[in-house]
């Protein structure tokens, strides 16, 4: 019993971490090439997980393509919020951008009460339910997905980054902005695409963890919190310290609430942060950058 | 991260106020001025959908009595609406602003027990105050002579209900996760008690924090103690219909059963297949005739687009007391005479009929329900 315990809360930690590490991707992307702290950036894991509600029910579109048009659609909502937000306020205090994402998360939140209902909402999908049994361990094949799906995502935007064009001229704007655009790299893409990519991963995020469990208006909030743990854990701005971070968080929280108390479950995450930031006060993954 | 929060709850505040301030200022013009009534509730946080429900539940009934006149000579009942965000010091707070700035006649509020506990001590002495759903025996032991309570305290009904599944449930052993606020932690603490009298072998206590969303942690601990059958205390619905389909979802194939007052028609509909054969306890339910009831189902219905609940009953019954006792009493706000009034009486409500006692806590009828094809349906009658 003991073997089959600590199996199961590993797995669960997994799934749980595959999801934070999703939305923390995103974070420390927006943050790490365009050196902002985007709080807003929870909402966009809740905007995923009520578009795509809303796709299956009333489009009736089967669970598949609906996540894939939920991402483009929420992608489409990061766009906006970066051309009529983030871009104009490029050359503001950094403090102002803050406040600013901050703003835009209490808008999107309460908005999404009353445009969503504050009622909890449960996304029907097929793959919810249907559990199935690895030895000991027991996952739904919606948690098996999380796992497969986010791990490949995962591997498809580290190679966006490491080979393509447009990874390469985000890179260099993570490392100079000024400097890349003397080279001619147009920032105003990058910070489109930047955009576009970081509030997809959280919608794919929301999309594929949203029918694990229900959903309300206000998963967003959590959603962030966690995402920041994950990036202060990993390195500010380092995407296999998310990896890391996220995954750690998630098993660390299965298996410290088994072990110790879960009433300490939420407390875990940021025991590890104020272990790591004595211990390396840049994240684990520092210096990457 | 904490600074952030601060930042948060500050914008939040400010918004909340600029709500309120809204909500305040449209008392309109009429020949007579209406009967205020202060519905402080969560309007957002965890609890918005039982928020939602209440006032839902009030607003209908206020609806009914307009309709018919209103009370006291021909003035209406308006509903005058706060957030308390799901938190005691935003509950507070909307007292304060309720009473001070307002002036609202009285005072209907609470879906959970923090929040009633603090906010008691903000309408002591000041303000009647109907509190409809928490169920933490303190709010009424240490109320004052101006504050009533509707709902059954967490001990009148898990004794009814813990006699029930010790004698018929046919249960050995038992563990229990519950929500880690005033009310999970005293309900679990009572039927820890009632369970080991009555000879179970009790396994545990799990707690979940109420911002939780993902329960997988604590079932899988739970399911490796192995009970014959989990209580699960769970007052918000989201969380609840989440706990039931993991647990299913997790392999558990033993007895689930959901504390007092926590079983309504969106929780089946969530839950799906999960909750089916469920049992829990209930004041309300549909197959027990009652003319106020039906009335009151029939204009919800008319209304809004949710079903109707308990908890939206429970802000029906707050209504119709307060309105049937102001009228009694001829006043609105001669707070001491509106007190004996409803403390003296018999009221017809929604829930049935309701008396209230020395410390103002009511008497309602509860019965044992079960979850059966997707339906709640009345086993037994619970007192």
């Amino acid at each position: 019993m003991f073997l089959e315990i600590f199996l199961q809360q590993v797995a669960n930690g997994l799934v749980n971490g595959m999801g934070y590490v999703l939305v923390a991707v995103g974070l420390t992307l927006v943050f790490g090439v365009l050196r902002i702290v985007n709080f807003a950036h929870g909402e966009f894991y809740m905007l995923g997980a009520y578009v795509l509600f809303f796709v299956i029910t009333l489009a009736g579109i089967p669970y598949v393509p609906a996540v894939l048009l939920t991402t483009a659609i929420v992608a489409g909502v990061g766009v906006a919020a970066s051309e009529l937000l983030f871009k104009p306020l490029r050359r503001e205090h950094e403090f102002t951008i803050l406040m600013v994402s901050l703003g835009l998360s209490l808008m999107l939140a309460n908005g999404g009460e009353l445009l969503f209902g504050a009622d909890p909402k449960s996304i029907p999908s097929p793959y919810a339910d249907m559990t199935v049994e690895l030895g000991p361990v027991f996952l739904t094949w919606q948690r098996i997905i999380v796992i497969v799906a986010a791990g490949a995502l995962i591997g498809l935007v580290y190679l966006f980054i490491r080979f393509t064009r447009m990874g390469k001229m985000m890179q260099a704007t993570a490392q100079n902005r000024e400097g890349a655009a003397l080279t001619g790299i147009n920032i105003d893409w990058v910070h489109t695409y930047t955009f576009a990519l970081a509030c997809g991963l959280a919608a794919v995020s929301g999309a594929l963890l949203g029918p694990t469990a229900t959903i309300l208006p206000t998963v967003g909030e959590w959603a962030v919190l966690k995402a920041f743990i994950v990036v202060v854990m990993g390195g500010l701005g380092s995407m296999g310290g998310a990896v890391v971070g996220g995954l750690l968080l998630g098993v660390a929280e299965a298996l410290g609430a088994n072990y110790i108390s879960i009433a300490f479950k939420d407390a875990i995450g940021y025991a590890i942060i104020v272990a790591v930031l004595l211990w390396r006060p840049a994240g684990l993954f520092a210096g990457k950058r | 991260m904490l600074a952030t929060r601060r930042h948060i709850a500050l914008a939040a505040a400010a918004l909340g106020l600029a709500v309120a301030a809204g909500a305040g200022s449209d008392a309109a013009a009429q020949s007579k001025p209406p009967v205020r009534i202060g519905a402080i509730l969560p309007l957002s946080g965890a609890g918005t959908f039982e928020g939602q429900l209440g006032l839902e539940g009030m607003q209908a009934s206020a609806a009914i009595i307009n309709a018919k006149g209103g009370i006291l000579g021909g003035r209406k009942i308006e509903i005058v609406a706060y957030d308390d965000k799901s938190s005691p010091e935003e509950g507070v707070s909307a007292a304060r602003r309720a009473i001070e700035q307002d002036k609202v006649d009285v005072i209907a509020a609470n879906m959970f027990s923090p929040i009633a506990l603090a906010m008691k001590e903000v309408t002591r002495d000041k303000i009647i105050h109907m509190v409809l759903a928490p169920q933490h025996p303190k709010v009424t032991e240490e109320g004052h002579k101006w504050l009533f309570r509707i709902n059954e305290t967490t001990i009148m009904r898990g004794t009814n209900f813990s006699k029930f599944i010790c004698s018929k449930m046919n249960l050995k052993s038992v563990a229990i996760l519950a929500i880690n606020d005033d009310y999970g932690r005293a309900d679990s603490g009572n039927f820890e008690k009632w369970f080991k009298e009555c000879g179970m072998n009790f396994k545990a206590t799990e707690f979940f924090q109420k911002t939780d969303t993902d329960f997988n942690v604590q079932l899988t601990k739970l399911r490796g103690m192995q009970p014959d059958g989990i209580y699960v205390a769970a007052s918000a619905t989201s969380q609840g219909a989440t706990i039931y389909k993991q647990l299913r979802q997790l392999g558990y194939k033993g007895t689930i059963i959901a504390s007092g007052g926590n079983m309504n028609p969106k929780l089946v509909e969530l839950s799906g297949n999960a909750i089916e054969g469920v049992f829990s306890v209930s004041p309300y339910v549909e197959d027990v005739a009652n003319p106020v009831a039906e009335a009151w189902r029939a204009e919800y219905k008319k209304m809004f687009k949710n079903e109707t609940s308990f908890v939206a009953s429970l802000g029906a019954a707050g209504i119709e007391i307060l309105a049937a006792a102001m009228d009694k009493a001829g006043t609105s706000n001669g707070y001491d005479k509106i007190a004996d009034t409803i403390r003296s009486g018999k009221w017809a409500t929604t829930l049935g009929e309701i008396g209230f006692d020395k410390i103002g806590q009511g008497f309602i009828a509860s019965y044992i329900v079960q979850v059966k094809n997707g339906k709640i349906v009345t086993h037994a009658k619970a007192n």
